[in-house]
C-alpha cells in the first residue's frame, strides 16, 4: 500500500505519522530512539523570535488516561534553532514542520520570513492555540480576527505550506478554521491540548507550577474526533489530526473523521518507537476495516458521503 | 535501539517497608554510571525515573531501589524476579569522580541514599581521605542500604526526624560538624528538595564543592519535552532560567542551581 500523501503547495509526505509538536524536541533528542528517517514528518517545538523562559515546574502531572503538561512553550529562540537544529534536520529524511509561536503577530512574522530562507523546513504550522502562555498563543486562537491577522502575516512572507493549529478551548473551533484559511492557511492541524488543572492533595496547590495546563493522550480523543469530523466538514483545506493516538486502529478513526495525516505525541513519551510500529500496521488495519488505500478513508465516516458505511 | 531496551530482573529485595531493590540485568547496564538513571517503562503510565542503587558493570547488572508512593512506583514494586523491565537508559549526567587528594562525604535523605551508595561501590577503591556518610530518614523503617555500607567498612552517621533511630533531627548537625572538620570536603549529596535546599546554603559561605542529585516529575526523560526542569543558573530579568534534570542533570554542582 502506499502510504505516501500530497498535500498542498507540494509538501509530500512518505507516510500520515508525523511526530507532534511540544513532544519531540527538535529533531536531534530522539535520534538515539527512533530512525526519524522512516516518520511521515517532525513537527519541531514552538520556536520564538527570542528565547522563552517557560512556566515554572512541576510542568507535568497524569491523569486517567491523560497528561497534564504546563511547559508554557520554552524554547531556546530562532537563531539557536537555525545554528543548532536546523544543520542536524539537514541530514534526516522526513519532512521538517517548524511550529511557530509569538507574543504579537509581528513576532509570528518574523520567524516565518526568516525561517521560510531555510530550505530545511518543509512546512509551517503556526501555533495559536497553547493554553499554557497568557500573551500570545490562545488569546489568537480563540478569536476568529486575530487568527484570521496572525495567519495573513505568516503567509505574506512565505510560499511554503502553511497550517494552523486550532484549539480545542472553545464551542466551535471551526470558525478560528475557517478564519485562518480565509487567511491563507493550506491546513489545519487540531487539535492542541484541553485546558485543564489538577490538584496536589499532599501540598493542598494546584498540582502543576503554572496551575492550568493542557490535556493530552488517550483521554483527549474524543474530543479530538469531534472538532476534526467537524472542521472537515466545513472548511475546504486538508486536515492534520492529532489527540491521543496510540495505534494504527486511532489513526483510521482521525481519517474516516476527515483527517488526512495524523499527529503522535504523548505515547511517544512511554513507547519512543511506537510511531514506527504504527506506520507499519496502517496497511493491515486498513485493510481489515475494507480500504485499499490511504485516501478511500479520508471523510468516509461523513453522514453526507454516498453509500452506507462499511 | 541501543539506548531501549529489556533487562531481566535478577534479584528483588524488600528492604524497608514499601521499598523494594531491583537488580537488573542487561548488557546495555555496561555502561552506567553512579547518579545516572533509567526510564522504566509502567503501563499505562508515564515512564518512572529510577537512580541507580549499585552497579556491577562487568556483568551488565544494575540495581534501582524504590519506595511505593503512587500507582506506577506500585507496580514495579510487584514485579518478581525472571520478569522483565522495558528501559531506556542509562540516562543523564551522573556524578564527576571525587577527587582523590581531598576527603568526601556523601550526604543522602530517604531513596535519595541509592545513588550514593553507586558512587561509594564505584570510587571506593584505594580511598585514603577521610570518607564520611550521614544518611537521614523520617523515621527508623525509612532508613535504607546502612548495612551495604557497613560492609564496605564505612559506617554511615545515622538521623531521623523522629529520632526512633541514630541522631534525633535532620543531617545538617552532622553535615556542619563535618565540614568544620574537614572544610575542603567534596560532598555529593541526593535526597528531598528540603534537604538539598539547606545543604546548598550551607555550602555558599564555604570552600570546597558540592553535587547534588536531583528528583523532578519527568515526562519523555530524554530531553525532549521540558518537563523535569529546575531553577538554575544564570538568573535574567524574568528569574532563574530553567534546566532539565533528564539531560542537564540529574546531577548538578551546587553553583548551577537555585533553590
Amino acid at each position: 500500500m502506499d502510504l505516501s500523501v500530497n498535500l498542498p503547495r507540494g509538501l509530500r509526505l512518505k507516510n500520515p505519522i508525523i511526530a507532534a509538536s511540544g513532544t519531540f524536541g527538535f529533531g536531534p533528542e530522539y535520534a538515539a530512539y527512533v530512525d526519524l528517517n522512516q516518520l511521515g514528518g517532525i513537527s519541531v517545538k514552538g520556536i520564538s523570535p527570542k528565547p522563552w523562559r517557560g512556566n515554572p515546574p512541576p510542568r507535568v502531572w497524569e491523569t486517567p488516561a491523560g497528561l497534564l503538561n504546563s511547559i508554557g512553550l520554552q524554547n531556546p529562540g530562532l537563531a539557536t534553532f537555525i545554528e543548532e537544529d536546523i544543520p542536524f534536520l539537514a541530514s534526516v529524511d522526513t519532512a521538517v514542520i517548524a511550529n511557530i509561536i509569538g507574543h504579537t503577530v509581528e513576532e509570528y512574522r518574523q520567524v516565518a520570513e526568516r525561517l521560510s530562507q531555510e530550505e530545511r523546513i518543509d512546512a509551517f504550522e503556526v501555533n495559536i492555540s497553547c493554553p499554557n502562555v497568557k500573551e500570545g498563543g490562545i488569546s489568537f486562537g480563540h478569536d476568529p480576527r486575530q487568527a484570521f491577522l496572525v495567519t495573513q502575516a505568516v503567509r505574506s512572507v512565505t510560499e511554503k505550506p502553511v497550517m494552523v493549529k486550532v484549539s480545542p478551548n472553545m464551542a466551535e473551533p471551526w470558525v478560528v478554521a475557517q478564519a485562518a484559511v480565509d487567511a491563507g492557511a493550506d491546513m489545519i492541524s487540531a487539535i492542541n491540548t484541553l485546558v485543564g488543572m489538577a490538584i496536589d492533595l499532599k501540598r493542598r496547590r494546584p498540582a502543576l507550577g503554572g496551575v492550568t495546563g493542557g490535556l493530552s493522550g488517550p483521554a483527549v480523543k474524543p474530543v479530538a474526533l469531534r472538532v476534526v469530523y467537524e472542521i472537515a466538514s466545513r472548511v475546504s483545506v486538508p486536515v492534520i489530526g492529532m489527540g491521543g493516538i496510540e495505534s494504527a486502529e486511532d489513526v483510521l478513526e482521525f481519517f474516516l473523521a476527515g483527517a488526512r495525516a495524523v499527529m503522535v505525541g504523548t505515547v511517544t513519551f512511554q513507547y519512543p518507537e511506537r510511531m514506527l510500529s504504527i506506520i507499519e500496521e496502517i496497511p493491515k488495519v486498513w485493510r481489515r476495516y475494507g480500504f485499499q488505500d490511504l485516501p478511500e478513508a479520508v471523510g468516509a465516516a461523513h453522514l453526507d458521503k454516498e453509500g452506507e458505511p462499511g | 535501539m541501543k539506548n531501549a531496551f529489556k533487562a531481566s530482573i535478577v534479584a528483588r529485595d524488600e528492604v524497608a517497608p514499601d521499598h523494594v531493590e531491583l537488580i537488573l540485568s542487561s548488557p546495555e547496564l555496561e555502561d552506567a554510571q553512579p547518579g545516572q538513571f533509567c526510564h522504566v517503562l509502567t503501563p499505562g503510565m508515564l515512564r518512572r525515573p529510577l537512580s541507580f542503587s549499585r552497579l556491577d558493570r562487568k556483568r551488565g547488572r544494575a540495581g534501582v531501589l524504590l519506595q511505593v508512593v503512587g500507582s506506577g512506583t506500585a507496580w514495579l514494586y510487584e514485579r518478581r524476579v525472571g520478569e522483565q523491565l522495558d528501559l531506556l537508559g542509562p540516562l543523564g549526567r551522573g556524578f564527576e569522580p571525587p577527587d582523590p587528594s581531598r576527603p568526601w562525604l556523601l550526604v543522602g535523605g530517604g531513596v535519595g541514599i541509592p545513588p550514593l551508595y553507586a558512587a561509594l561501590q564505584c570510587w571506593q577503591a584505594a580511598w585514603d581521605q577521610p570518607l564520611g556518610v550521614i544518611l537521614g530518614a523520617r523515621a527508623a523503617t525509612a532508613v535504607i542500604m546502612t548495612k551495604d555500607f557497613q560492609d564496605r567498612g564505612v559506617y554511615p552517621l545515622v538521623t531521623t526526624d523522629d529520632g526512633s533511630l541514630g541522631r534525633f533531627g535532620t543531617v545538617m548537625g552532622p553535615f556542619l560538624e563535618w565540614m568544620d572538620r574537614y572544610p575542603e570536603s567534596q560532598v555529593m549529596a541526593c535526597g528531598p528538595t528540603g534537604m538539598l535546599a539547606a545543604l546548598h546554603g550551607a555550602a555558599k559561605a564555604r570552600q570546597g564543592s558540592m553535587q547534588l542529585c536531583l528528583e523532578q516529575r519527568m515526562g519523555c526523560g530524554i530531553g525532549a519535552c521540558l518537563a523535569c526542569v529546575v531553577p538554575a543558573q544564570p538568573i535574567g530579568e524574568e528569574g532563574p532560567c530553567y534546566r532539565r534534570v533528564c539531560t542537564e542533570g540529574p546531577v548538578f554542582q551546587a553553583e548551577e542551581l537555585v533553590f
